[in-house]
Order: C-alpha cells, then structure tokens, then sequence
C-alpha cells in the first residue's frame, strides 16, 4: 500500500497586507517575485508548489536560509495559512477543517521537530515530552508511560526528571525527537533539527533518526539547508530557490541529473561513492570486446565503493548483474567519471 | 576557478596607499561649499594622531553660533550661542551699564541734603541750631563723599569687566576656530553612516534660523543684564493682559476662570457617578475589612507566629530574626495595632493591583496597539505627583481607608503591568509556535507556556507594586487613611520629634520585613530552576 499521505497542489504563499491582489496579479499576469515586492509590497515566500509524500517517505526539503523551504513545510500543519492551493493530508483538505479539527490533527497526527528544540524551560524532560498528550487530555498515568517509552526510543532513559536546560545540545534535540513521537504520529515534520549541533552529534543523530524512522514508518517532511544531510537521510529531496521548487528527485538523480546551473553548483562537492549505483554508469556488455569470464560480478544495485574494491582486484571490467543475469560493464574509465560525477568523456 | 575574477593582489599592510580620490569626492558632497577648504582640513584631521586640534577655521571663529548653524550642527550654535552672550553681556556691562550708578545717585542725594541742612545753619539764628545743622551737614557731606567714592571704584571697575569680558569672547572664538572642523569632522564620519539623517552642506534656511535666533536671543539678554531698570514686560509675563484679550473686559483671569470651570466639573461628575463610586468604594472595603479582620482581629500571637514562620520558610534564618526583632519593636511601642492597619492596607493594595494588572499586562503583552494607547495613561499614573489625584480622589470617592487604597493603587500598578507585558513579550516565539504545532489551543498557550515563562519577571513586577504601595503609607494619611502613616502625620503637624521619629521606624521596619520575605521567596523560586 503505497498510499499518499501528504499532497501540496500549488500551494502559493504571498506574505504582506496586499497579499490577495499580489496573487491575483501572480496568477493574471504571471509576474514575477521582485515586481511583486514593487508593485504590492508583497514578499513571495512559497510559488507553487506542488508535491506528494507516499506512506514512510522522508522527503527532504533542501535549500538556503531565504528559499521559503520552512514557510512550506509550515503549511502541512497550518501554522501558515496557504495564499494559494491546495493541501491535503491523508485526502483530507487542511483548509477547509474547524479550528477544533484541526488543532486535533495537529496533537494527533503530526509530530514537529525544530531548530532550536524549542523546549518548556520550565518542564522536566518527561512533561516536555507528554505536552502533545497532556493537550489530549490523556491521563497523567497514561501520558507518562507514553513519555518513557518515547525517551526510551532516542536513548534517553534515566533523564526524565530532569530539566532541558541540564541536557546538552544533542540531548535536547532527542527530548524535541521524542515529543515529536510521543503521540505516535502519521507524519513527522522536522525544520532544521540537526542545524545547530556540532558536526559529530548531527552525525550520529542523523544515523539514529533514519533508523527509528525505518523501524516506526512515519512519512518524514524533513528540512535542511545541508545537501550532505539530505542526502543520507532522504529517500526523495526537493531543491528549493527563492521560494520555487527547483528539482525533486532521488539523491542519485539530483547528482547524476541536476537540472540546473544551481543545483549543478551544489552537488558539486558531493561524494558520489555512496550514491550513485552501478546501473546508472554501466555500459551495454557488447561495448567490451574481451573475455568476460572470471570477471568479477556485481549487483547493479552496488554503489561505486563497493565497484572499487572489486575494481582493484582485476584488470578485467566489474560485470553488472540483475536477478543473477548480465546487464552491462563498468570498466575502469567509467568508474573514473562515475566517481567525478558522471561526466560523459 | 581561477579565473581573473577571483584573483586578488595581496598587499601587506605597510605597503597600503592611502586612496584619497574616493575621500575627497566624499568630503565635497558632504561639504557642498568650499569643499576644498574642507578637504584639506579632513586631511589633516585624519593624518593627526595627537590629542590638540590641528586646523583653524577662520570663519567659525569670527562667525561663531553663525557659523555652526549654517552647517547644521545645532548642539555648537547653542553651546556657542550661550557662552557669546555671556561674554557680550560683560562687555555690555562694562561699555554703557552703569555699575557705579546706585552709588552716585545716592552721593547725589546725599550732597543735596549737607546743602539743604547748611541752608538751614546759615538761616538759623541760634548758635545751637547753627551747631547741630552745620554738625549734620558735615556729617551727611561725609558720607556723601565715601559713596562718591565708591561709585568711583564701582566706576573703574566697569573698565575690568570689560575686559574680562573681552577676554572670554577672544577665548571663545579660539576655541571655536581650532574646534569647528573638529566638530565638523565628527558629522561628516555621522553623515557618512546616515547620510538621510544627517544635514550637510550650508543650507541658506539653516543660516537664516542660526541668524534669527541669535538675533531674538543675543541682543534682549544683553539689554536685560546691562540696563538698571529693565522695561517690566521683559520682567514678567503679562498674564492679565492675555486673560483680557482671551476672557473680554471685567471677567477675571484666565487661571481663577479654567479653575472654577474644572471645580464645576468635577462635581457634576462626582453626583453624575455617585453609585458608581460608591460601589467601588464598597469593593474596596471588602478587601480591606477582610485584611483587617485577618491581621488584626486575629489574636497577636497567632499573627506573630504566622509572619515569623512565613519569613522563615520564605527567605531563612536570618530574614526569620529580624522580622522577629522588628516586630518586637513595633509591638513593644504600642504601634502593632495600627503597623497591622498598615500591613492590610498596603496588602489590600496589592491584591487589587495584582488582580487588576496581571490581565491588563497579558493583554498589552499581547496586543502591541492596546499596549501603545495604554503607555502614556501609565506614565502618567507614575509620574504625577501623588498630591495631585488625591484631590480628584477626594470628590469622587471621599477620605478614609478606601480612597487612600485607590489612590495607592494608581501610583502601584504600573510596574506589575508593565513587568508583565514585558514577560509575556520575551516569551520566545519558537516555543509558542512549538506548543500551537502539537496543538495548544489559545488558552492552553496562555496557561502552559505563555505566563510560566513570564512568571520571573511577573513576580519582580509584584514585589516592585509592594515597594511602591508601601511608599505611599504616609501620603494618604493626608486624605485620612489610617496606619502607621497617620502617626507621622500627626507628629509633623505638631513637630513632635520624637514620636515621628519612632513612627517612621516603624514604618521602615515594615517595609525592609515585606521586601526581604518577598525578595527572600522569589530568590528561592530562582534557585530551583
């Protein structure tokens, strides 16, 4: 069942007093950001944007400080209203439900992570982490076993009574993790989480995030200004400029096939050996000319680490295989260029 | 990437010219006329690394306020304007004034009664009357000679204040023409941060201002200081002549006329509103009267105990001695029962500042418009003096325990609203925005997180509303509250030393015993986040 479980429909976002007459001009005239801002005074934040999250996908959403990629995801639970489109989660239209339906959804269905954790000072861990319960009304004995036991999914057992202010950065980050799934939610939206923490602990909890995402299924929004992060986190990423959606795509497709000048520049520096796959270099078997046998096999799922080090063991090309069947080779040369990014010579 | 445009020529420090193309074009914009004169001034300004100014403006010198006011830089034409006229005013004194002309006009009259009394001798027939006339007349010559004298001296002394006052002038104008592109300078480094708000240039309508405020200013000073008998408009300000040309021929003062018509007001409002007042006046006593009854229908031990344990679990052992002591003091002299009558009208103060405030502070802390309209009333309401609203305080809502509660109130409850808006504005946004994203509805917000972390800087507004309540004990004893206040009154109105003296300990004691427990609780509150 790879159902849809969010939908933005050309979602528009106009911020500015005259924001209905900017948009009416956007959508008569097809005018464009910095003649908005001089005709209405109006800033562009979000320009149609349209995309779909199937069920237990993160979907990154990458872009510089500016590209409007938190005022997006900030539509899903309507903490911004939408000047234009559509958005529906599940099938349902986020803007069309009562003040009292929503604020449900939001305690229910959707869990949100932020960049500076954004914790109740004056809260011990656990309460921070029932807080979404404690709105439901749920029971205090119910939401502390709940808490505990979402503490316990981010490593946190044994910090419960404890203030945020006595955790570090990193653990803080993990109580914010914890909330965000305490009410065990269908979609978790994550702005930035791991920005403000040293390169080691993002790392780590990179790592950690995927793998309890894997383990519980939640369809991920996750936002980052860090195309490394989203990369390894993303199952898809959206590249976002100046409020429009560039490129989405699989990790592999934005760096093999970004499709502009921007987004070029930005993959750039980007270690392709993780990412990009034996299929997408191969070439046809007939392109060689030599014997095959004894040539060592590979998976055309196999990443071009994996290639090397069967490269360096033979003079002969890595034969790429599907279903135990030879599709193609990938010579030397090749995975030369494949590890440059695949560049055509 | 090494392209020519991402190349750079490094060069070291030592090795940099100064670029001085771009500085003077600058300078001449700013400057507008005789840019170059300024150009070179700058440049020596900006060359110069001793403390002493190196550039003479000639024309700043003889031009002075003039000057500084054509290029806009008012604080100099006022500091200038200023010291000018002092020294033009000792040299006016010194020109025409007649310092020595008391003096010689009393010589004068003294000369004219010697001749009158030798008059008098020489018509005389007697030889007795010959003897005390001329005897007086010698006498009267005498001093008529030592105040000529006198008036000399005064005379001379004229000529040196002159001088000084020449003196003063030429060190002005000294100062001015070494400091002046100083000065100048310094807006020039302004102008080039904020060139919109910043004048430059010599505009001719800066001139012309300079001109006529010099010349509004300089010369009726002058004349005022110099001249004996000034004319008496210059003296006082003809405020029955403005009533007639306001208020018509026969019809009083302006002043007697506006007093009688707010007296006429106030009244009306005072019956119009009567119930109203009147009902506020009940609630108030209400308050009170349970506060009294609390402190000092209690027995005294039992409301000695409770305070005593409350200083101790509020702010410790030593806070706990001290409240001990003092209200030893107070008891030991007679004054628990009216320091109790204190105590509740400052606490009943209180409660109804804090129950009034803190909603009041959430909403301006909420809405910046209602925060807006509401900043001046609160102003007012701390810096009008106490003795001024008593009055309406009066006509309204009579004397007694109550009023002087409203009026304590108006003078208490800015801080906790203002303290509390202040709270509920440094919340941050992103916990707010994290408590509506899992769904806080608005009053959730406000509960949870919203007036939790306002709580410290609520609080501090709290205990300034109690200092400021306590302040207010002794002035409204004046439209009769009771209490400790009432005692000082009494003693200041008989200046009875002693028994002030020991009332205003009192008071004093009250106030250092609800400061410390409060600031000792809140103290506490701090430690355990």
């Amino acid at each position: 069942m790879n159902d849809t479980v969010v939908k933005l429909t050309d979602v528009w976002k106009i911020f500015g007093t005259r924001a209905d007459e900017a948009m009416a001009a956007v959508k008569a005239e097809g005018i464009g950001k910095p003649e908005v801002l001089e005709r209405f005074q109006c800033v562009v934040g979000v320009q149609g944007a349209t995309f779909d999250v199937p069920r237990g996908e993160i979907f990154c959403i990458m872009g510089l400080s500016g590209s409007g990629k938190s005022t997006l995801v900030r539509h899903v639970n309507r903490l911004i209203e939408p000047t234009a489109g559509k958005i529906e989660i599940m099938g349902q239209d986020v803007s069309a439900i009562s003040e009292t339906e929503l604020r449900r959804i939001r305690a229910q269905q959707i869990g949100m992570v932020f960049q500076h954790m954004a914790l109740m000072p004056h809260r011990s861990v656990r309460d921070n982490v029932a807080y979404p319960l404690e709105i439901r009304k749920v029971p205090k004995s119910k939401r502390w076993a709940i808490s505990d036991h979402a503490l316990g999914l981010v490593d946190l057992t044994g910090y419960e009574d404890r203030l945020p202010k006595e955790l570090s950065g990193g653990m803080q980050q993990r109580v914010g993790i914890a909330r965000a799934l305490a009410s065990d939610p269908e979609i978790l939206l994550m702005d930035e989480p791991f920005s403000a923490l040293d390169p080691l602990i993002r790392l780590q909890l990179q790592d950690q995030f995927k793998a309890l995402v894997a383990q519980l299924k939640k369809t991920t929004l996750f936002i980052t200004h860090d195309l490394d992060e989203a990369i390894r986190i993303g199952h898809r990423i959206a590249i976002m400029k100046d409020g429009v959606i560039v490129q989405i795509g699989t990790p592999e497709d934005i760096v093999m096939n970004p499709a502009d000048e921007y987004v070029r520049e930005f993959v750039q520096g980007i270690s392709k050996l993780k990412l990009v796959k034996a299929h997408s270099i191969m070439e046809p078997l007939d392109s060689y000319k030599g014997d095959l046998n004894g040539a060592p096999r590979a998976d055309h799922g196999a990443d071009l680490d994996q290639l090397i080090d069967l490269a360096v063991e033979t003079d002969q090309p890595v034969v790429i295989t599907d279903s135990g069947a030879d599709v193609g080779i990938v010579t030397k040369p090749r995975l030369l260029r494949g590890i440059q990014g695949g560049k055509n010579d | 990437m090494t392209d020519a445009t991402t190349e750079m020529k490094v060069t070291a420090a030592s090795d940099i010219e100064v670029d001085r193309d771009a500085l003077d074009a600058s300078i001449h914009e700013f400057a507008e006329v005789s840019g170059d004169y300024y150009v070179n001034s700058f440049h020596k300004i900006h060359d110069a690394t001793g403390i002493l100014p190196n550039t003479f403006n000639l024309w700043a010198a003889v031009l002075g306020p003039l000057w500084a006011a054509s290029r806009a830089i008012w604080g100099v034409f006022w500091a200038f304007l200023i010291l000018e006229v002092i020294a033009w005013v000792q040299i006016g004194r010194g020109w025409w004034g007649n310092p020595g002309a008391d003096m010689a006009d009393r010589a004068a009259r003294q000369s004219a009664r010697a001749q009158e009394l030798m008059d008098k001798a020489n018509a005389a027939t007697e030889q007795t009357d010959i003897d005390r006339f001329s005897k007086l007349a010698e006498n009267i010559q005498a001093a008529a000679d030592k105040s000529m004298v006198q008036a000399d001296a005064s005379q001379a002394e004229a000529f040196s204040i002159m001088v000084t006052g020449f003196l003063l002038l030429l060190i002005f104008k000294l100062i001015q023409g070494f400091y002046a592109n100083q000065v100048y300078e310094k807006q020039y480094s302004n102008w080039r941060i904020d060139p919109e708000n910043t004048e430059s240039g010599r505009a001719p309508r800066n001139a012309i201002m300079g001109a006529l405020l010099t010349a509004a200013i300089g010369p009726l000073i002058v004349y005022k200081f110099t001249v004996s008998t000034s004319m008496v408009l210059l003296d006082e300000f003809p405020e029955e002549p403005v009533s007639k040309v306001i208020l018509g021929e026969g019809n009083g003062t302006l002043y007697a006329t506006l007093a009688k018509w707010m007296e006429a007001r106030i009244d009306a409002a005072a019956i119009a509103g009567g119930d109203v007042f009147d009902g506020i006046v009940a609630g108030v006593r209400t308050v009170l009267d349970a506060l009294t009854l609390a402190l000092n229908g209690s027995p005294w031990p039992v409301v000695m105990l409770v305070i005593a344990v409350t200083a101790w679990r509020a702010a410790g052992p030593r806070v706990a001695i001290f409240t001990v002591a003092s209200m030893a003091y107070v008891a030991v002299l007679g004054y628990w029962a009216t320091a109790m009558e204190t105590v509740a009208l400052v606490g009943a103060s209180v409660i109804l500042c804090v129950v009034i405030g803190i909603p009041l502070g959430i909403w301006f802390g909420k809405s910046r418009r209602a925060y807006r309209a509401a900043e001046p009333v609160l102003d007012l309401m701390q810096t009008l003096p106490a003795f001024v609203y008593l009055i309406p305080v009066i006509a309204f809502f009579g004397t007694g325990n109550p009023p002087g509660i409203l009026a304590t109130i108006i003078f208490g409850m800015p801080p906790v609203i203002r303290l509390t808006a202040l709270g509920m504005r440094g919340v941050p946004e992103s916990i707010k925005e994290a408590a509506v994203a899992f769904g806080a509805s608005k009053w959730q917000l406000l509960k949870d997180v919203e007036i939790p972390l306002a709580l410290p800087s609520i609080m501090t507004g709290v205990n300034q509303t109690i200092l400021m309540c306590l302040s207010m004990v002794v002035i409204i004893s004046l439209i009769g509250g009771g209490g400790l206040g009432k005692d000082v009154l009494e003693a200041l109105q008989y200046a009875a030393k002693g028994q002030g003296l020991l009332a205003g300990f009192a008071i004093l004691f009250l106030a250092m015993v609800m400061d410390r427990i409060v600031q000792g609780a809140f103290r506490r509150e701090d430690q355990k986040d």
